[in-house]
């Protein structure tokens, strides 16, 4: 994303129109600047009344319980642990005893790089990292200057630890609740001192996430888990072509089933409200409805393909990028020794997470209250104060636990349904998508091509780069400032600053306008950008005759990489032989700041693909909770897994073929082989996100690994349209077969 | 609409429900258990997984007629104190990340291992194969169960 500025008015419509055609003229007042320290020492999200807020970010009461406020959503990456761990270590907190609390819509929570809230782009600890040290240390100092006040000594003495104030030269102690007050009228510090990196207790050790026991004993709060009093239910039903209306629906084939309140029209589709859920999706099945397919009725996956195709071997180009030569690929030709060409293609993906979309909503004559799974809540308030004209401090957003979000819940589609709904029956409505409506109304990770083309010395070596291409957007629905006419520079991602050391490069580009609904989705363009780069990378490799990681070391200089994939081939054994039969694949970029490499070990039989061992390298500055950031490289690999072998979306007669998880696959734990992480230290000067870098380096290791094997280089995905399968990784299963014979 | 009597979590229930009505549905919204969570109600995705008479089925595609005169056992059931050997070994190895699939994933891995209490990689990949993680967490149930099958065994020789 770039750091520009984000004009409301824009992303509003763009916003809506994602969300079923709307298109308002609101605007609201224009966004001056926010002092963030200064809005966040002024907070109004005190809970009661003895709750003492010392900033936006921290309260404390007079019996020592200290709250923290998380601005970022959780989704599963652990953000919510994570960044109130860093408050607390500044702040010197029991961690033992605080209590994390989910924040409100206000500018104190927008993240500081774009001013703007959102959860996403992996980003949440790089942009809050020193904002959190900065809010701990400023109510730590607070809460020193109020306890040395009243000892009457100097708060040069004094230190904070474990949620007590102590006076170290006379062992004096106060409890942070005993000072709180006194600290709220302190004035806050200009410049509070950070702790270093040697004096941390919580930063760096892995902590249990805060929300972990409500994830084991079935009482954690997602969004299809709220309920308030008087709640209703509805199920909807969009138009099963993209950009489809509905035409006519009859109201009364429903009215008398059970449970039924009304049928109600949302943007591109209707919803059946009832008592009950359970009611609501009964009735919907039965109810009389057409749609009117419009303009996109006759997309489908081939159309789309000759898109494509034709935009490829087209002339219609917006460079992007020019390094040194910069030569097009069309004049490379009689220029040098050798000109190499290929083309990689990634495929359209769902995002699928395990909770389907759904979002309560209450209309009320005063105002709007959302509750919901959201990554993006302000675009929510913003658009539901749009839609309705009400000022936004009459729109309150709460947000529940996400199950999953990988982009989807930046989109506010299904909040703007539960809020027409809600006006539309006058009372507090929960709508929940069934799995196919989640399926098919998605807004997908779009479908990429890309073509390389290399010129080659008499060795081998690379000396320019030529590469096209082709993308629908990505950023228009959830970032629309950065998006032009013709440009969207999340679909560049990977490609603009390259760490491979050749001289000449050029990168051209081609917004591609389709009509089927694309967005942001994990690993952005990173992903099929580096697919293609990686698996080039690696043709490149096999042309010279040299080993894939000694011919990656030769055109790498920048240290960090140079030792996220030295670590990577000692951890691996790469220059040990592998066992017979077994072939690894390897490949390595930088993506949201961290650099990243996978080894991936397999054998390949007919068309079964058995991984055996997968090992990962990552350099992401420091790892605040190195347990958290594992676990997330190892979903990341699995969910790359997914994406090489299984995952695709197709289109046919203008709508998504795909319905449910039977035929949109993802892996499943028998195919799931060892995975091996490990996390190199670099220091917090280059803080890196570690949510959407594993399938990055894993897809291209895999399509490379498989070449070592078998010679077959495979450039489209998923491999499953070349026939390939995973196969079961069981060892032990093999062991038990052979032992029978 | 028909009375519907059975043994939920150890206790008697009784509910008056459209006898088509998924065992899924009326836990969420007729007695108010929301940690059986719906996924895909084609029991493809394991989140609604519960147990019926000791064994791990798919109450999305239940429907509650079939469970009269039962026993029923969710994740709410399982212990809420975190106590059950599958709920220590979960936290122990910190197995959740997003959390929406876990409790089916745990409801699977408890019958797995009461009806096979040291159960190798292949009968765990086998028992687990119809509980989707979309965060990718499946190498940590692998372990956690592991895991769970020596604390059980522990609690065992301890008893």
């Amino acid at each position: 994303m770039s750091s520009e500025r984000v004009s409301r008015r824009v992303f509003l419509s763009a916003s809506l129109a994602a969300g079923g055609g709307l298109l308002l003229g609101y605007s609201i007042s224009s966004d001056s600047v926010v002092n963030k320290v200064l809005a966040a020492s002024n907070p109004k999200n005190s809970s009661t009344a003895t709750d003492i807020p010392l900033n936006a970010w921290i309260r404390i009461t007079p019996n020592d319980e200290v709250t923290l406020i998380s601005s970022q959503s959780e989704m599963g990456q652990g953000i919510m642990t994570t960044l109130p761990a860093v408050l607390a270590e500044e702040l010197g907190a029991d961690w033992s005893r605080v209590k994390v609390e989910i924040s409100t819509v206000a500018p104190a929570y927008r993240n500081p790089r774009i001013n703007w809230q959102f959860t996403g782009n992996s980003e949440s600890t790089t942009s809050f990292f020193e904002l959190m040290r900065t809010m701990g240390a400023s109510a730590r100092e607070m809460l020193i200057a109020a306890a040395a006040k009243r000892w009457g000594v100097s708060a040069e003495d004094c230190y904070a630890d474990n949620g007590r104030i102590i006076h170290r030269p006379t062992r004096q102690i106060l409890r942070f609740g005993d000072v709180a007050e006194d600290a709220a009228r302190t004035p806050p510090p200009k410049d509070p001192k950070l702790k270093t990196e040697g004096e941390w207790k919580l930063l760096g050790k892995s902590l249990s996430r805060v929300e972990l026991a409500s994830k084991l004993n079935g009482t954690a709060i997602f969004g299809i888990d709220f309920t308030v009093p008087g709640l209703v239910h509805a199920a909807v039903m969009q138009s099963p072509v993209h950009g489809g209306t509905v035409s006519n629906f009859d109201k009364e084939s429903v009215a008398k089933l059970p449970g039924v309140i009304d049928v109600v029209p949302i943007p591109n589709g209707v919803a059946v409200v009832a008592r009950q859920y359970w009611q609501a999706r009964q009735a919907l099945k039965s109810l009389n409805v057409t749609f009117a397919g419009g303009p996109n009725s006759e997309i489908s996956s081939e159309t789309l393909d000759k898109q494509y195709r034709a935009a490829i071997d087209g002339n219609s180009w917006k460079t992007v990028k020019t390094e040194g030569d910069g030569h097009r690929a069309e004049d490379m030709k009689g220029k040098f020794a050798e000109v190499y060409s290929q083309e990689y293609e990634s495929q359209f993906l769902a995002h699928a997470t395990m909770e389907p979309m759904n979002c309560t909503a209450h209309v009320t004559d005063d105002g709007c209250t959302i509750w919901g799974p959201l990554q993006g809540p302000e675009l929510a308030k913003l658009a539901v104060s749009g839609m309705f004209k009400l000022p936004p401090e009459k729109v309150t957003i709460n947000r529940t636990l996400l199950g999953g979000g990988f982009g989807r819940r930046l989109l506010v589609d299904f909040v703007v349904q539960a809020a027409l709904v809600s006006k539309a029956v006058g009372k507090p409505v929960k709508v929940v998508w069934s799995r196919e409506e989640d399926m098919q109304h998605d807004v997908y990770r779009p479908a990429t091509l890309n073509r390389i083309t290399a010129a080659l010395d008499k060795i081998g070596k690379p000396l320019a780069l030529a590469h096209k291409v082709v993308s629908p957007s990505i950023l228009q629905f959830v970032y629309a400032p950065a998006v032009t006419e013709d440009n969207d520079p999340s679909c560049l991602e990977g490609l603009m600053e390259t760490h491979y050391e050749i001289p000449g490069q050029r990168v051209d580009f081609k917004l591609l306008r389709i009509g089927v609904p694309t967005s942001v989705l994990r690993t952005t363009g990173y992903g099929p950008n580096i697919f293609a780069v990686e698996s080039f990378i690696d043709e490149l490799a096999f042309k010279a005759k040299q080993d894939p990681y000694n011919f990656r070391r030769g055109l790498l200089k920048d240290e960090r990489s140079l030792k996220v994939l030295e670590t990577l081939a000692e951890k691996s054994d790469w220059k040990k032989k592998p066992p017979k039969g077994v072939a690894r694949g390897l490949a390595y970029t930088e993506a949201f700041r961290t650099h990243i490499a996978h080894v991936v070990e397999l054998s390949v039989k007919d068309i079964l693909v058995k991984i055996h061992h997968i090992t990962c390298v990552i350099d992401c500055g420091v790892a605040l909770d190195p347990e958290i950031c594992k676990n997330s490289i190892e979903g990341g690999t699995v969910w790359g897994l997914g994406v090489a072998f299984k995952s695709n979306i197709s289109f046919k007669d203008g709508r998504t073929v795909e319905t449910n998880f039977h035929d949109f696959q993802i892996p499943l734990m028998h195919e799931t082989p060892p995975i091996e992480v490990h996390i190199i230290n670099s220091g917090t000067k280059g803080m890196g996100g570690t949510g959407e870098v594993g399938p990055i380096t894993l897809v291209p290791a895999v399509a490379n690994a498989i070449f070592a094997a078998t010679g077959k280089r495979y450039r489209s995905l998923p491999l499953s349209r070349h026939g390939l399968s995973l196969a079961d990784t069981n060892h032990e299963r093999k062991k038990h077969k052979a032992s029978d014979v | 609409m028909k009375d519907v009597t059975f043994i939920l979590n150890g206790q008697s229930t009784k509910v008056e429900v459209d006898p088509d009505k998924p065992l899924l549905w009326v836990l969420r919204e007729d007695l108010g258990l929301t940690g059986t969570k719906y996924g895909c109600g084609m029991a493809i995705c394991g989140c609604c997984t519960v147990h019926l008479d000791g064994d791990a089925i798919r109450s999305c595609v239940t429907p509650i007629s079939r469970v009269q005169g039962k026993r029923v056992t969710t994740i709410e059931g399982l212990s809420s104190d975190l106590s059950h050997p599958v709920q220590r070994a979960w936290m122990q190895v910190q197995v959740p990340q997003c959390g929406y699939c876990q409790p089916g994933q745990m409801m699977s891995a408890a019958c797995l291992l009461a009806q096979n209490p040291k159960p190798n990689d292949t009968y765990i990949a086998e028992a687990m194969s119809g509980n989707l993680c979309r965060c990718g967490t499946y190498q940590r149930v692998r372990k956690a169960i592991h895991l769970a099958a020596s604390l059980a065994a522990e609690k065992r020789v301890a008893e």
